[in-house]
């Protein structure tokens, strides 16, 4: 699989080039900005891009930037931003205007290599990947009414992977159990917490990280 | 140059409002002119008088200006006089003239209306409006109550007998004598509407200022002539005529008032009237006891007694004459402080609000020696702009040098002055033919020395303020700047170790090191809990989200990450300046830190809202309250940096009755 890295650190690009390279990645290209990066993905569309969010001139959100410019000239490249933060206007934003393929995920991630690789590898199969911390912090935190207490302990669990952007699939394999199952949780969950079951990934994703972000 | 103000004031007036005016003018003439000649009755001549004056003062009001209100209020009294005069006239000529009755009978019932459109002309002075809705009622009452009496009166003659016209009612209906028993429980009702009246103008005077308040001033002034000159009359002349001639003072003065109010200052003739006005009465008053009282006690000539009680007036008149003068300074001018409490007044203000304090000194000396005019100047020699003034301030707000300043008399400049550099001027006007005293020179040099301390202390909190400015910017500048190393420097650096180990721990497993692998994983563990911990301590520095995504955003992270829920409501359109999305974040963060610790709360509302050129930050909880600045909160630090962009820290949290707390930031 052919990436292509961007991250105005040179440190962090070279460290995380020589891993993924270990894993078995290809890495086609390194930018330090967005600018590059696009230019990059122009000449050669590599598998899946691999970015900082923030990066200059502005050190804001030139990552997503950069992210949306690639994803209209090259529909098929997944995006993986990385960040120090992981922030709920950015995961939002991120479910709202890319259609899938499209990841979010602190730069820790990146040092537990087995489970960043397989994560790199779910956006460059379409699917949706957002950082666990961002999603237990929207979990756990209290609300008003929290109709979370609706739910048990299992449908939780269940409703924070779904938020994290796990497929049906996915999800039963991590919970081990049948997809039949993991389809009855998910219809418990979307009951009672009176959600619209989304078509698609990542709209299902949206839905529910807006939901978990409601008082 | 007043004069001028008042000419751009006046508008045109159209041809038809001209040739309606001049009708006008023409039947009050024709019925004032040709009720004269009908006759001279002393009791109708006052009805007369005020409608050729209210007519004439009137008309001549709306001419300069059309729309000025009560030029048309005068206008309908004169009119309605006039009709009332003629018909009274004609009504009681010698030789019953042709319809008599029913011309006489014009003369008779229009009064009440015409008694409720004065007392309403006077209630609405000057500017033809009433001064509340309130008083608006109390006068259409009024109205009512007198347009009964006036229908009453016409149909049936309850009010002939007063007034001995030649014929009677015309209309001849029955039951007068029941309508004239009710009359009787009506006619208090006029002593009512002047009570009603007095009580409007009393107010009014009490409230108004500036040139309201010297408007006011003429019409009260001619009222009390004409009631002295008519109590006058009545006593001394046993008639009513003096009163009767003194009533076109009112309506003249009413005039001066309400267009040439600027022009002519009332305040020196009221002053000057009551000066004299004493002496002559407390000379007559003390020639008379001494003639009298002493002439029948001791058995001396005339002649001698003349010429003690001149001696006793001679000697006894400057003395009465500066205690008069003293008495009618302080009835005009109001109280005037003295030095004292001028001085203590003045520094009870230094606590105001800055743009307060001129016109605060500004009105202390105004009323310390009664100027007409004063204007606080504040710069260099020769930058000298205007602060403040009283009554208020110039129209012309130029740069001047200190020696351009007008210092003719009746106007005088005082250069303040501390230590050792001018720091700006005083300028004040006093009314004609009033001189500075040097009791008055000297309160005024005191307050100029006073004033100079303020000018001092205001530049030195300006320099405060922008100093304390500067150190919140540099802060903040900062605390961006450490965010930002720490993000490309130690984080990046740890984060790319945790990679190095990630990759060291596969290495392990791969050559079958799972004791090193393992080591390898905690080490990896902790390594990240320190990265997770710095990047905490980044965020808390400053965060990233608020100059790259702005208030509401930033906002609505703080709110993701309370530990108490958080309903947040934001009103922005756009980006504000950096330095206000700064302070009105840490406001809100801190406040939702101290409502997690402290306050128990179930849940946090926060509000923001820019209105106009400010940015209102409201935080309030449901918690136990209690919440003070000195509690080690964080909210003293938070006072502090709002003091250094001008704005206040307001905390308000009874104990037991939740915290809010809240600001207003100017953001031009």
């Amino acid at each position: 699989m052919r990436l292509i890295l961007a991250d105005d650190g040179v440190l962090f690009r070279e460290g995380m080039a020589r891993i993924v390279t270990e894993v078995g990645f290809e890495v086609t290209g390194q930018a330090r900005n967005g600018t590059e990066l696009v230019e990059l993905v122009r000449r050669d569309p590599p598998d899946v891009v691999i970015t900082d969010l923030r990066m200059p001139p502005n050190f804001a959100d030139e990552g997503i930037e950069a992210a949306a410019e690639i994803r209209s000239f090259a529909p098929n490249v997944g995006l993986m931003l990385l960040s120090q933060y992981v922030e709920v206007h950015h995961a939002l934003r991120l479910m709202d205007e890319f259609d899938g393929a499209v990841g979010y995920l602190l730069k820790d991630r990146v040092s537990d290599l087995s489970a960043f690789a397989a994560d790199v590898r779910r956006v460059a199969a379409g699917h949706v990947v957002i950082d666990q911390e961002l999603v237990s912090r929207l979990v756990s935190r209290r609300r008003e009414r929290d109709p979370l207490a609706e739910l048990t302990d299992r449908e939780r669990q269940v409703l924070a992977l779904m938020a994290q952007g796990l497929t049906n699939a996915a999800l039963s394999e991590e919970l081990f159990v049948s997809v039949k199952t993991v389809e009855g949780y998910i219809r418990n969950v979307f009951t009672k917490l009176g959600l619209q079951p989304g078509e698609r990934e990542h709209r299902r994703v949206l839905a529910v990280l807006q939901f978990l972000r409601q008082q | 140059m007043l004069a001028t103000t008042e000419a751009t004031d006046a508008q045109v007036p159209s041809l038809g409002l001209e040739a309606c005016l001049a009708m006008v003018a023409l039947l009050v003439a024709v019925l004032v002119g040709y009720g004269w000649l009908l006759g001279f009755h002393v009791d109708n001549a006052h009805n007369g008088l005020i409608a050729a004056s209210f007519s004439a003062v009137g008309l001549y009001v709306v001419r300069m200006r059309p729309r000025h209100r009560e030029g048309w209020l005068f206008i309908a009294v004169g009119v309605v006089h006039a009709v009332m005069f003629f018909g009274r006239q004609y009504g009681r000529a010698e030789g019953v003239l042709p319809a008599a009755s029913w011309i006489g009978w014009l003369g008779v019932w229009p009064l009440p209306l015409a008694i409720a459109l004065a007392g309403w002309t006077f209630m609405a002075f000057p500017h033809g409006r009433l001064l509340s809705p309130a008083w608006r009622r109390a006068g259409l009452g009024m109205l009512a109550i007198a347009a009964a009496m006036a229908t009453m009166s016409a149909l049936w003659p309850v009010d002939y007998d007063r007034i001995g016209l030649v014929s009677p009612n015309p209309l001849e209906l029955p039951g007068a004598e029941l309508a004239a028993r009710y009359w009787r429980y009506l006619l208090p009702s006029y002593a009512l509407f002047q009570v009603l009246w007095t009580a409007a103008v009393v107010v009014r005077l009490r409230r108004a200022r500036g040139d309201e308040a010297r408007q006011m001033r003429w019409l009260v002034y001619a009222t009390v002539m004409a009631l002295v000159l008519l109590v006058t009359g009545l006593v001394v002349f046993r008639s009513p005529v003096l009163g009767a001639l003194a009533v076109p003072l009112i309506p003249v003065a009413a005039g001066i008032a309400i267009l040439k109010y600027r022009l002519y200052d009332i305040d020196p003739v009221v002053n000057k009237t009551l000066v004299v006005g004493s002496l002559v009465l407390l000379i007559t008053v003390g020639y008379i006891a001494m003639v009298v009282g002493v002439g029948a006690l001791i058995p001396v000539g005339t002649g001698w007694l003349s010429l003690l009680t001149t001696a006793i007036v001679a000697v006894a008149f400057e003395p009465l004459r500066r205690r008069a003068q003293c008495v009618a300074d302080r009835f005009v001018y109001g109280h005037r402080p003295t030095p004292y409490e001028a001085l203590s007044r003045l520094s009870s203000q230094l606590d105001e609000a800055p743009e307060e304090l001129f016109d605060g000194i500004a009105a202390t000396v105004a009323n310390a020696v009664g100027a007409t005019e004063v204007v606080v100047w504040v710069g260099e020699e020769a930058r000298l702009l205007p602060q403040a003034g009283w009554p208020r301030l110039p129209d012309s707000r130029k740069l001047s040098r200190l020696d351009e300043l007008d210092s003719r008399p009746p106007s005088h400049v005082r250069p303040v002055v501390h230590q050792g550099a001018l720091r700006g001027a005083i300028t004040l006007r006093k009314p004609i033919g009033e001189a500075l005293t040097s009791a008055e020179g000297r309160l005024l040099d005191d307050l100029v020395a006073q004033t100079g301390l303020v000018i001092a202390q205001q530049q030195q909190a300006k320099e405060l303020q922008a100093a304390a400015r500067r150190i919140v910017t540099a802060q903040d500048a900062a605390r961006r700047r450490i965010e930002r190393d720490l993000h490309d420097g130690a984080q990046e650096r740890l984060v790319t170790m945790g990679i190095e180990l990630g990759s060291l721990e596969e290495h392990a497993k791969a050559t079958g090191g799972h004791e090193l692998a393992a080591r390898v994983r905690d080490v990896r563990a902790q390594l990240l809990e320190a990265t997770a911990e710095l990047r905490e301590l980044a965020r808390g520095l400053h965060p990233m989200v608020l100059s790259e995504a702005g208030l509401e955003t930033a906002l609505r992270m703080l709110a993701d990450r309370s530990a108490i829920p958080v309903r947040v409501s934001v009103g922005l359109a756009g980006r504000l300046p950096r330095e206000v999305d700064a302070t009105a974040y840490y406001v809100v963060s801190e406040a939702l830190t101290n409502a997690a610790r402290h306050s128990g709360a179930e849940v946090v509302t926060v509000e923001v809202a820019k209105i106009e050129q400010e940015l209102q930050v409201r935080v309030s909880d449901d918690g136990r309250g209690g919440a003070r600045p000195d509690g080690g909160t964080g909210l003293q630090g938070l006072a502090d940096r709002l003091a250094a962009v001008g704005a206040t820290l307001t905390i308000d949290s009874p104990v037991g009755g939740g915290t809010r707390i809240g600001t207003v930031l100017p953001c031009a």
